[in-house]
């Protein structure tokens, strides 16, 4: 089994540039998601991979065959395009069984495969009907029993569950992930919905613009966002860009620019040096903060700082607040763990302590859309830390 | 989407529709009725008969001209179609170097009136001492059916699904596979329409028949024409009246046809 | 080096987009652009009884503005505005009712418009003599219900040709607008009167707007066959008054032979369609900028 290996791949659109030296290695029987919002060059990439698509610059590597000059046919890779383009005048067994066909292998053994395929998308008694006659989520079916039939090195999927509604997109993200262990091949699954590529992916890349801008597992880049853009496009989270008050060992101490003084602290082992009076950013996800009425007790690795509740959205299983601090306001998410009957809910305009330990955040880059250029490996090859030196 | 219930001038447009049909079909049903007609003259109605049907097919002038008119309706369709299919196929490229001009080339003949096309034909066949006849009639029929086939098949194309050729070539399928059994099939529709267009037009047509056929090749519009002209009309009616059923039976067949297609689709 | 990639596959589809369009290419120019060069050529020739002598003279066009070969365009002229006119203030009501019909009514209506459109242009003409003769149905019905007492001459003038252009090319005009109409979003009728307008008012100003395209496309049908009419006016009309198509047709087919003329008739009549749809597509122009939807 092999990788695949982009290498420096660029496409320009007259002056248009869609993808922007992008570099990745998609390591075999993974599944691989391009995450990024319309436009950000994630379709583009994955046709290239296709072939539907030549890179203006750069190479595609299967294996160490360099497939980039090769038409769509040749390429032992297969698609499951968006709409899933099942050929309307032909039957579902004949659409499944289309690229046997092409390959002229013998009647007997197309029959036994295309079964064998329907099979395996639960679809044994519907070969005779045509694709009109189906359902969105039974034409996906389809498309991936015609895709895999013909036993591709790579699967490609271009937003495979935009065009179905939300129950049955949660059902079809679990079927795929199934799909995948059953089967075991690489899987490049390209979408702009975050909780599909969180939940189906094992590595991701977050692009925008062209460029890869993060790279990494899901919780990695959950947790440890290398850019703004990172974090804002997954999930919610708080941003605070302060000037670093001192340094010490094994924190540091940061202005809160919240305009009334406070000073936050930070463990060292989530950020690299940085310089006194720089500038920094730090990423502070909502659900790591707590909320009460009551000012905890003192403790050397929490922050606790004083707020207003401006705003609340209750949503059954959490809370999510908006507390202005000064001139700041934080994101909240509360989760409704117990629920004691006496307990008086925190209202509007409520004074409330928030607090959080100086391990919860992280460190980013201040310039969203720059491409990570230091970027640390651990031995599995996963990105460790990538924090870019921020100039005073 | 729902209609509003908002219908203006209900009434007027009503009233104007119904004497608009009435006005459309009163003379044809008069044709139609009359060609039953024992009468010389043309009022009075003086019993049935189907005598002008029987003429009509004793008559062996009418019979050359009706295998001329399905002659070269058929050639011309038969060419004109294959050309269309190919030209819409060439225009699909929308960064094609020619294709301004060439949709320029196509779409002027359809604002020019015909008869301009027949002097224009008819003085190239002079100059080029070319005799007129079978020939030069099917050449002016293909003319001017070229560019409805194209434009007919062109703009069926357009609702064309490239995503299908794309998923084809995915799979393993070479560009003349996928050609014949993914687009050809699927471009069927607008073929057939193109073809039916093309037959009707070609049957139609007199003017440009008219100055490119010359003595000799008559086409059944041509036929008739004269032979109004002359005021010998006994078996015109009886003619007209077979043309019209001739008219409905297309109407009909294409219906079927789509309805075929579709549902085969 | 790896641009060249994709220019390379550019090339290729242009070639193939080559081959495939070329004969039709060649088929448009050899029959329908030279052509066009020897009506010119032949314009500026000297006419013979049987064919054309190659000597060039002026003759043609000066005949043309001195010896009263204008007035037929204006009649063909005057045709073609009364025709589309017509057609219009027919069509139009004929168009709307379909378009407001119900689906399964819908299908009638349009095959009902369809059949005689598609009927042999000949076949509807001649039903026509024989309605209009002096011996014919229509008078005959006329004079049996007492409404009058001579029979009608209405045959062989130019207000039959008229009729029968009418009648002729009413289906080109009620098509275009019931395509258009077809599509129109009628809730909007809905909102103008919630807003205040009456019928009337509705109407010009939310209807017709949004069917200005129908209309075009119609007028642009009817209008152009119309002005080079043969066929209605030889079969129909009185053969005082001549119409272009005739002038030009007797030019090419009766003896003497008058190619030259014939050839300078048709490129006046050329230049008289350029620039009615010079003037059309200006006005679309406008209309369009205007638009902004």
């Amino acid at each position: 089994m092999e990788d695949i290996i982009l290498q420096n791949i660029s496409k320009d659109f007259g002056t248009f540039r869609a993808v922007d030296e992008v570099n990745l290695t998609i390591k075999s029987g993974e599944l691989f998601s391009f995450l990024g919002p319309s436009g950000c060059g994630k379709t583009t990439l994955l046709r290239m991979i296709a072939g539907f698509e030549t890179p203006s610059e750069g190479s595609i590597y299967l294996g160490n065959k360099d497939i980039s000059d090769l038409p769509p046919y040749k390429r032992e890779v297969n698609t499951i395009f968006q709409n899933y383009s099942l050929f309307p005048h032909m039957t579902l067994f004949d659409n499944v069984a289309f690229g046997l066909k092409v390959k002229k292998r013998p009647k007997t053994e197309i029959k036994d495969r295309v079964q064998e395929m329907l099979k395996l998308v639960k679809m044994e008694d519907q070969a005779a009907k045509y694709p009109d006659q189906i359902s969105g989520g039974q034409k996906q079916r389809i498309a991936i029993a015609r895709a895999l039939i013909n036993k591709p090195r790579v699967l490609l999927l271009d937003e495979p569950l935009a065009a179905l509604d939300l129950k049955l997109r949660q059902h079809m993200l679990i079927e795929l992930m199934d799909i995948h262990d059953a089967v075991g091949i690489t899987f490049i699954y390209v979408t702009h919905d975050q909780g599909e590529a969180m939940s189906i992916s094992d590595r991701l890349a977050v692009m925008n613009q062209g460029k890869v801008v993060q790279e990494g597992p899901p919780d990695d880049i959950y947790e440890r966002p290398s850019s703004i853009f990172s974090a804002y496009f997954i999930g919610e989270t708080n941003l605070i860009t302060g000037d670093v008050h001192k340094v010490y060992d094994d924190y540091l101490e940061l202005h809160c620019p919240d305009g009334t003084g406070n000073i936050l602290a930070l463990d060292s082992s989530f950020h690299k040096p940085v310089a006194e009076q720089s500038r920094i950013t730090l990423s502070l996800r909502p659900e790591k903060i707590a909320i009460s009425r009551h000012k905890p007790r003192h403790q050397d690795d929490i922050n606790i700082i004083k707020g207003q509740i401006e705003d609340i959205l209750y949503l059954g299983s959490h809370t999510q607040y908006i507390v202005r601090v000064g001139n700041l306001k934080f994101r909240v998410f509360s989760q409704h763990k117990r629920v004691y009957f006496d307990d008086k809910a925190l209202d509007w305009e409520e004074d409330v302590w928030l607090f959080w330990h100086d391990t919860d955040t992280w460190l980013i880059e201040d310039n969203p859309f720059e491409v990570l250029a230091d970027a640390e490996l651990d031995d599995s090859g996963n990105l460790k830390r990538y924090v870019k030196r921020s100039k005073i | 989407m729902k209609l509003s219930r908002v219908n203006l001038f209900k009434g007027l447009n009503l009233t104007v529709f119904s004497l608009v049909i009435v006005f459309l079909y009163i003379p044809i049903l008069i044709l139609i009725v009359f060609s039953f007609n024992d009468s010389r003259i043309i009022s009075g109605w003086q019993g049935f008969t189907l005598k002008y049907y029987t003429q009509l097919f004793n008559n062996p002038t009418i019979k050359e001209a009706f295998r001329n008119t399905m002659l070269i309706a058929g050639l011309s369709t038969l060419i004109s179609t294959t050309l269309g299919i190919m030209t819409a196929l060439g225009l699909e490229n929308k960064r094609f170097k020619a294709r301004k001009g060439l949709l320029a080339l196509i779409y002027t003949p359809l604002v020019i009136p015909d008869i301009l096309m027949g002097v224009s034909l008819a003085l190239l066949f002079n100059f080029t001492r070319v005799n007129t006849g079978m020939v030069t009639v099917l050449i002016a029929h293909v003319t001017f059916c070229i560019s409805y086939t194209v434009i007919v098949i062109q703009s069926r194309l357009e609702g064309f699904d490239h995503s299908l050729v794309e998923a084809a070539a995915d799979l393993g399928a070479k560009p003349h596979y996928i050609f014949w059994r993914i687009k050809f099939p699927l471009m069927l529709p607008g073929i057939i329409a193109a073809a039916l267009l093309a037959f009707t037009l070609s049957i139609d047509d007199f003017i440009i028949t008219f100055f490119t056929s010359g003595r000799g090749f008559d086409t059944l519009p041509i036929y008739v024409e004269g032979t109004i002209r002359r005021g010998t009309i006994t078996t015109i009616n009886a003619l007209s009246t077979l043309m019209i059923g001739f008219t409905l039976f297309l109407v009909v067949v294409t219906k079927r046809i789509r309805k075929i297609l579709i549902s085969a689709l | 080096m790896p641009q060249s990639r994709e220019a390379l596959q550019e090339k290729r589809k242009n070639l193939s987009s080559w081959l495939l369009s070329l004969p039709t290419m060649i088929w448009l120019v050899c029959f329908f652009l030279v052509p066009y060069l020897i009506v010119v050529f032949y314009s500026f020739l000297t006419p013979d009884i049987y064919d054309v002598k190659f000597e060039v003279s002026l003759d043609a066009y000066r005949q043309i503005f001195t010896s009263g070969y204008l007035q037929p365009f204006f009649l063909s002229f005057k045709l073609a505005i009364y025709t589309v006119l017509i057609c219009l203030l027919l069509g139009f009501p004929v168009a709307y009712y379909m378009a407001r019909a119900s689906e399964k009514l819908k299908n009638t209506l349009l095959i009902l418009i369809i059949i005689p459109f598609w009927t042999n242009l000949i076949i509807r003409i001649f039903s026509w003599r024989i309605f209009l003769s002096y011996s014919g149905v229509l008078n005959e019905a006329l004079m049996g219900l007492g409404l009058i007492s001579q029979p009608l001459e209405i045959m062989r003038t130019n207000l039959a040709v008229i009729l029968v252009m009418v009648y002729v090319y009413l289906p080109y005009m009620i098509l275009p607008l019931y395509s258009v109409l077809e599509k129109l979003d009628f809730t909007l009728l809905n909102a103008a009167m919630d807003l205040g307008a009456n019928e009337v008012k509705a109407f010009f100003r939310v209807t017709l707007p949004l069917a200005v395209e129908g209309i075009f496309a119609g007028t642009l049908l009817v209008f152009i066959p119309a002005l080079g009419a043969y066929l209605i006016p030889q079969l129909v009309g009185n053969q005082r008054s001549l119409y272009v198509g005739q002038v030009i047709t007797y030019k090419v087919k009766n003896i003497p032979r008058n190619w030259p003329m014939a050839s300078a008739l048709s490129l006046t009549l050329l230049l008289m369609v350029a620039i009615l749809l010079l003037i059309m597509y200006a006005i679309y122009r406008r209309h369009l900028a205007r638009r902004h939807y």
